[in-house]
């Protein structure tokens, strides 16, 4: 049955089909998005409404000839002159150095293999191997895994609309704690080696490759484990599994060069996209049973929550850029006259670290969980040694451990620790108000210093909680509670409206710390 | 006799909603025992490469110690 009606517009491809399909959508001739009709398209007028991606939209004004290809297939269902939004020229979707960008299948932007040339990929074919030689040498046989061994095994090549590579290996463990271990001392290893890096998981990994053009590739490490008669790999794949269909390793090529991949590549694929995998599809999502996703989610998960959004917000670069320093700074520094050192969790671009180091010359610590948020006030201090910017993610106790650590080490009391819109940047499944709680409990312990914490405490229609990204409002007794759990005293509460006009967002200051033993009087708020 | 007789009659007699409730539970109380995995990891990860270096260190290694810790999460 084929696809008819197919209209382009602002909103989106409209388009009409009895049967679901893979659409490739192709912009003067380069394939730029792909989607499913029905699961990606809302039903309309007998037909279905895909809307444009809000990532493509910034790209949308101007002229096109936009061709759509149900994937596979030749013949293009439609293949037309369009013209979208109100600009004059041609529609080019590139980035600001003029590479080509399509969307990958989460409808991110990225820069797909499809086009590079060999000198392109061959630093993600360097970084490859030398990432599987350093795995090996920590007793660990790397292979390549998911849609990078697709592709090896498909037809030799980098998947033309893939934008990463991925490994994977399997342990010699089985309990997933061990593995969890086993992962930490692996992403150390590789960044002794000189490797940039960021956790996903408790055994999964990012690297980060930098490419011939500047460009970072990411290069992901999924970490396997048999249990059970069933393989364990991050992040989707449960299935019964015998350890000979892996070791020993066999070799593909990949790009002209060899690679380990899994004894059994068939099985191996088979498990991972299901027995079609021979048939490509670049709109192919992981369908993971209910009961797999509980069991890694269960192991692994959890230090990642609204994670995406916040890639998604400094991915922009322009995002949270110019402005002064926070109200909330300037009110700790006129209640703090005898400020030792000074703590931002969550210091987004570091202003305000910026601001309480000019202000007071104290040494300070600014924390983010995107390292490249806080870039310019790094370089800009970099020569001062007493104050530092450190990624820090806030689910993850070992980043805990090691702010502690250094606080102890650098930072003197009386010490200000400050978390401006990070509660309410998280959602509450990420339970990051009792993280905070315990992180305030270690930097303030024995009367050392307080803890600010700033909410948005009522979600109001001035745009305020949308232009500051946050997640939800949160209750201020949810917040004193979590510290009260975690040992401190609340001394102040305050509600303050971020402007005087109707429907304004309010916030809520809390203000504790955690006394000396003996010392606990309790609140005075 | 069905699969839902049976399992009705497994549980005494229990009610449908009193299975789904029990069911429910048991699948959070599965997942909380699942979450302590990462956690032991975390703390034995902290105590075997932080904790124990550090009380064996003078203070400028302990400071490369920390530096070095936090470079590798």
């Amino acid at each position: 049955m084929p696809v008819t009606d197919v209209r382009v517009d602002d909103e989106g491809i409209h388009a009409r089909s009895g049967r679901e399909v893979i659409l490739d959508v192709c912009f003067d001739g380069r394939r730029i998005w792909s989607f499913w009709l029905h699961r990606d398209g809302a039903a309309l007028d007998g037909g279905h409404l895909v809307a444009w991606p809000d990532s493509l939209r910034a790209f949308l004004d101007g002229a096109t000839r936009l061709s759509l290809n149900e994937h596979g297939s030749e013949t293009p269902v439609y293949d037309e002159e369009v013209r979208l939004g109100a600009g004059e020229g041609r529609i080019s979707v590139t980035d600001k150095q003029g590479n080509p960008l399509a969307l990958d299948k989460d409808n991110r932007r990225v820069k797909t293999f499809a086009g590079r040339s060999a000198e392109h990929v061959a630093p993600l074919m360097d970084a490859i191997d030398e990432v599987i030689t350093a795995l090996g040498k920590v007793g660990i046989e790397g292979f390549l895994a998911y849609g990078t061994l697709l592709g090896a095994v498909r037809g030799g090549r980098l998947i033309g609309h893939d934008s990463d590579a991925d490994l994977g290996y399997v342990s010699r463990h089985s309990e997933p704690a061990d593995v969890v271990l086993e992962s930490f001392r692996i992403q150390r290893d590789l960044t002794a080696l000189g490797y940039r890096t960021t956790r996903y998981s408790g055994s999964a990994f990012k690297i980060l490759v930098e490419e011939s053009d500047g460009s970072l590739r990411g290069l992901d490490v999924f970490g396997g484990f048999m249990r059970d008669g069933h393989l364990h790999l991050m992040g989707e794949i449960r299935a019964p599994f015998e350890r000979d269909w892996i070791f020993p390793l066999g070799t593909a090529t990949l790009e002209g060069r060899e690679f380990p991949v899994p004894a059994d590549t068939d099985r191996f694929l088979s498990i991972t996209y299901g027995p079609s995998w021979r048939v490509p599809d670049p709109a192919y999502k992981f369908e993971t049973p209910r009961s797999t996703a509980r069991r890694l989610s269960g192991w692994f998960r959890g230090i990642r929550t609204s994670r995406k959004e916040w890639d998604r917000a400094y991915a922009s670069g322009s995002f949270d850029r110019g402005g002064g320093p926070s109200d909330l700074v300037r009110w700790i520094a006129e209640q703090e006259p005898d400020l030792g050192s000074f703590v931002d969790v969550g210091c987004g671009r570091g202003r305000d670290v910026a601001a309480m180091v000019a202000w007071r010359g104290v040494p300070a610590l600014g924390l983010d969980v995107h390292g490249r948020s806080f870039r310019r006030q790094e370089t800009q201090h970099a020569a001062n040694d007493s104050v530092r910017f450190w990624t820090f993610n806030l689910l993850e106790r070992r980043h805990h451990a090691a702010v502690a650590a250094y606080t102890g080490l650098a930072l003197p009391a009386h010490r200000v620790v400050a978390a401006r819109h990070l509660v309410d940047s998280i959602a509450a499944d990420g339970e990051p108000m009792a993280r905070l709680a315990e992180l305030g409990a270690a930097l303030a312990q024995g009367g050392s210093g307080r803890l600010y914490v700033e909410i948005l405490s009522t979600w109001g229609s001035d745009g305020y909680p949308e232009r500051h990204r946050l997640v939800r409002a949160v209750d201020p007794v949810e917040v004193e509670r979590a510290l009260q759990t975690a040992g401190a005293r609340v001394l102040q509460r305050q509600l303050v409206p971020v402007s005087a006009e109707p429907g304004a967002s309010v916030t809520c200051r809390i203000v504790a710390d955690w006394p000396s033993a003996g010392s606990s009087t309790g609140g005075e708020a | 006799m069905s699969i839902k007789d049976r399992l009705s009659r497994a549980a005494g007699g229990a009610s449908h909603a009193d299975l789904e409730r029990r069911v429910a539970e048991l699948e959070a109380e599965v997942q909380e025992c699942r979450n302590v995995n990462l956690r032991v990891a975390e703390l034995t990860d902290l105590v075997t490469q932080l904790l124990v270096p550090l009380a064996s260190g003078d203070q400028k290694k302990v400071r490369e110690l920390v530096d070095g810790y936090h470079a590798g999460l």
